[in-house]
């Protein structure tokens, strides 16, 4: 099987190529970059005014399977991520049960595979159950798929444990990714602690909560060696102490989400949930810190934290509503509402490179015998209605606003996975 | 355009105060015809323990004879199963047109007007509002003092944890009054210095210049949450007691939304004292309960 991607505008920061460029795919690798390709038996995906760009990853994702399947599927996840401009994702393990078992991250693999839009990298969980106390079992988890530890949605309390992990795993290729937010600071916070949570008489957890653990999780990445990654960095503390450990040699990477790099603690007037998430919509000294952060190489990595949720359960009191909200399908043209500054390889490099080299998978680039993962996108203005989305998930803070790019196309292992506003399992595109 | 709703006091321009206070001013000099809300189904749905607001409030809809029915659920009675736009819709369809809600949680008064296609009026919403409590307050300082702008009031305590205060700094922020609030930082964080309002540590550096104070409710919760080392340290800088009185002006007066901790954030000096309004303030209540349901129902009096 052939398939063509002509006339787009490649960008391969790894081979250094910003150029008109056809790019040639064929039995799920890319056999030819170069110009005026012959397109002879090859399916022709017409690039003509858009960016041709390695596939991108996005790092965070939550696909609810398995046991909330009324948020999310992998099949609904995946084909909004076929559908955002992604060909990858990786999956964080806050599902019910967790990602704690061979047998589990066996079955996602498999249903991945099954539904056939985007790839899926399963994220194994640092601690049994996440429950912060028994160490999961990373070589098995690593031989069944895991791509990274994590116990997302909460961290270890106990630093021990924590430490503990890292020094065990600390020869396996598989970062740590820390979601850090302190719960003791944090409270019954409902948002950001400031000035708008004082006068709503709502419930804010502390830039503080997020620093401290940061903090912590550095000095134990500095002291067990482990390679660190630090999720969804939302305040400016975060950023300089990431700065501080790298100038000491500590392996640390970080990634921000769009809806840090956008929005403020200013959406709960209405007192709905619509923008409740963890850690929460922060002030715009950190707003700007982490823009800032983007642009000079402190950030790695851009990553949505997509978190679907059934409408329903966003409708309730802010007490009761879960946190988060559907990413995957407004990132790319976020990314570029927040930073019209960035240079589309840097952009490239934030989507693409540095998620393939942080989580150790193939991608990154679109160099002759590389996977046939390719984003087609574009400057084209659109207007959100997440009624349209592919998620389960038709909550979001951005509903209704305009971004500035959009995918236009999505190929997957040679597949045209998502074209024309439509997906197509990887199956039915090569039949 | 919806039905009006009082959520929080700046729900009423400056003038609208001035004019619901003039109508409770009416009604405590006589007692209208009970028959301003006459026919008009108004619920009670008090969430929350509440003994003052709620005796109020029912005396307040029966005196504009309004169809007063009373219903006190478990806090967590709605959300399991039932949305709020559900029992929203299900109140409208039986006929209720005027809801008065008190809940623990902050933002509900706002999520069930949102929901509601008739009258809200926020009898107290978490830590956030409790707009009938600060006109009332203004009504008794209106009454001692005849003018609201260049007072000066400083608001002492639980700051972070009161809707009292919350309510008060928008009502008297709108109509001039100077606006001092006192307490330790971590009842009392530095991000309460905002629009005017000014932020102490001090109450016995602050108590001589205030033309009234008032007084907020210490709960003992707090030392168990860790905002509070034992209540003895607390008095010792805030607590209003004799020694304190003696700073206060002569013309000043004491405020208090009760419940009062005698004890705690005073002392029954306090409450002998004449300069206590907290008589005066539940008596005001009652009318500017009366003046609110009329301005909500039947609009702005015409003019004269």
């Amino acid at each position: 099987m052939k398939t063509l991607i002509r006339g787009g505008r490649l960008i391969d920061p790894v081979q250094g190529i910003d150029a008109v460029r056809d790019v040639l795919i064929e039995n799920g690798f890319v056999s030819r970059v170069g110009e005026h390709l012959d397109a002879d038996g090859a399916r022709v995906v017409d690039a003509g005014n858009a960016i041709v760009a390695p596939g991108f990853i996005d790092m965070h994702v939550h696909l609810r399977e398995p046991g909330q399947t009324y948020k999310e599927t992998i099949a609904t996840g995946t084909a909004a991520a076929a559908a955002g401009g992604f060909t990858a994702v990786a999956c964080m393990p806050n599902t019910e049960p967790a990602l704690d078992a061979v047998a589990i991250v066996g079955e996602i693999v498999r249903r991945a595979e099954a539904a056939g839009f985007a790839r899926v990298y399963p994220v194994g969980a640092i601690t049994k159950g996440r429950a912060g106390k028994e160490l999961a079992p990373y070589h098995l988890l690593f031989d069944a798929g895991c791509v990274a530890f994590s116990d997302d949605g909460s961290t270890p309390r106990d630093a021990r444990v924590l430490r503990n992990a890292a020094r065990y795993a600390a020869d396996l290729p598989c970062a740590f990714i820390s979601h850090c937010e302190d719960p003791d600071l944090k409270g019954d916070a409902v948002m950001n602690e400031g000035a708008a949570s004082m006068r709503l008489g709502l419930g804010g957890a502390p830039g503080l909560a997020e620093d401290v653990i940061v903090a912590r999780d550095l000095l134990i990445a500095a002291d067990s060696g482990k390679a660190w990654h630090i999720a969804h960095v939302s305040t400016a503390t975060s950023l300089d102490l990431i700065r501080w450990a790298r100038a000491r040699g500590v392996r640390v990477t970080c990634e921000v989400t769009p809806h840090h790099l956008v929005f403020l603690d200013d959406r709960f007037d209405d007192y709905r949930a619509d923008a409740k998430v963890n850690p929460p919509l922060r002030g715009a000294h950190d707003r700007d810190a982490l823009r800032a952060a983007v642009l000079d190489g402190t950030i790695d990595a851009l990553a949505t934290d997509h978190a679907p949720h059934g409408a329903d359960e966003k409708a309730q009191l802010l007490s009761a509503a879960p946190v988060g909200f559907s990413g995957l399908e407004i990132a790319l043209g976020a990314y570029a509402l927040a930073l019209p500054e960035l240079t589309l390889a840097r952009y490239v490099e934030l989507l693409a490179v540095n998620p393939a080299r942080i989580l150790g998978v193939p991608g990154g680039t679109l160099a002759a015998g590389s996977p046939g993962d390719v984003t087609v996108f574009a400057d084209r203005p659109w207007t959100v209605d997440a009624r349209l989305f592919h998620s389960k998930g038709k909550n979001t803070p951005f509903d209704g606003m305009e971004l500035p790019r959009r995918a236009l196309a999505t190929i997957v292992d040679g597949a045209v996975v998502f074209e024309h506003g439509g997906v197509l399992p990887r199956e039915a595109a090569t039949a | 355009m919806p039905p009006r709703s009082l959520l929080d006091v700046d729900d009423l321009s400056p003038g609208e105060i001035v004019s619901v206070l003039d109508r409770a001013v009416a009604f405590r000099d006589q007692l209208p015809a009970r028959d301003l809300l006459a026919g008009v189904p108004v619920l009670n749905l008090f969430f929350e323990a509440s003994t003052r607001t709620a005796t109020s409030f029912t005396l307040a809809e029966q005196r504009v004879g309004a169809d007063v029915i009373t219903f006190a659920p478990g806090a967590s009675s709605l959300g399991k199963g039932e949305t709020i736009a559900d029992t929203a819709l299900t109140l409208h369809g039986i006929g209720v047109r005027v809801i008065v809600v008190r809940h623990p949680e902050s933002g509900f008064a706002r999520r069930l007007a949102d929901a509601f296609a008739g009258h809200v009026v926020n009898a107290g919403d978490g830590t956030h509002a409790h707009p009938t409590q600060a006109l009332l307050d203004l009504m008794t300082l209106r009454q001692e003092f005849d003018r609201f702008e260049g007072l000066r009031v400083a608001i002492v305590g639980d700051i972070l944890h009161s809707r009292v205060a919350r309510s008060n700094i928008v009502g008297m922020r709108a109509l001039g009054i100077e606006v001092t609030l006192v307490g330790p930082p971590t009842l009392l964080p530095p991000e309460f210095a905002a629009n005017g309002v000014r932020v102490e540590r001090d109450l016995d550096a602050v108590l001589a210049g205030v033309d009234a104070v008032m007084m907020l409710r210490i709960q003992r919760e707090r030392i168990d949450a860790g905002l509070l080392p034992a209540l003895d340290d607390y008095t010792r800088r805030y607590q209003l007691n004799r020694a304190r009185l003696r700073s206060l002006r002569t013309d000043a007066v004491i405020l208090h939304p009760g419940p009062y901790n005698r004890g705690i954030e005073l002392t029954d000096d306090v409450l002998d004292d004449p300069r206590s309004r907290y008589v005066a303030q539940v008596r005001n209540g009652v009318f500017v309960r009366m003046a609110v349901l009329d301005l909500l129902v039947n609009g702005a009096p015409v003019a004269a």
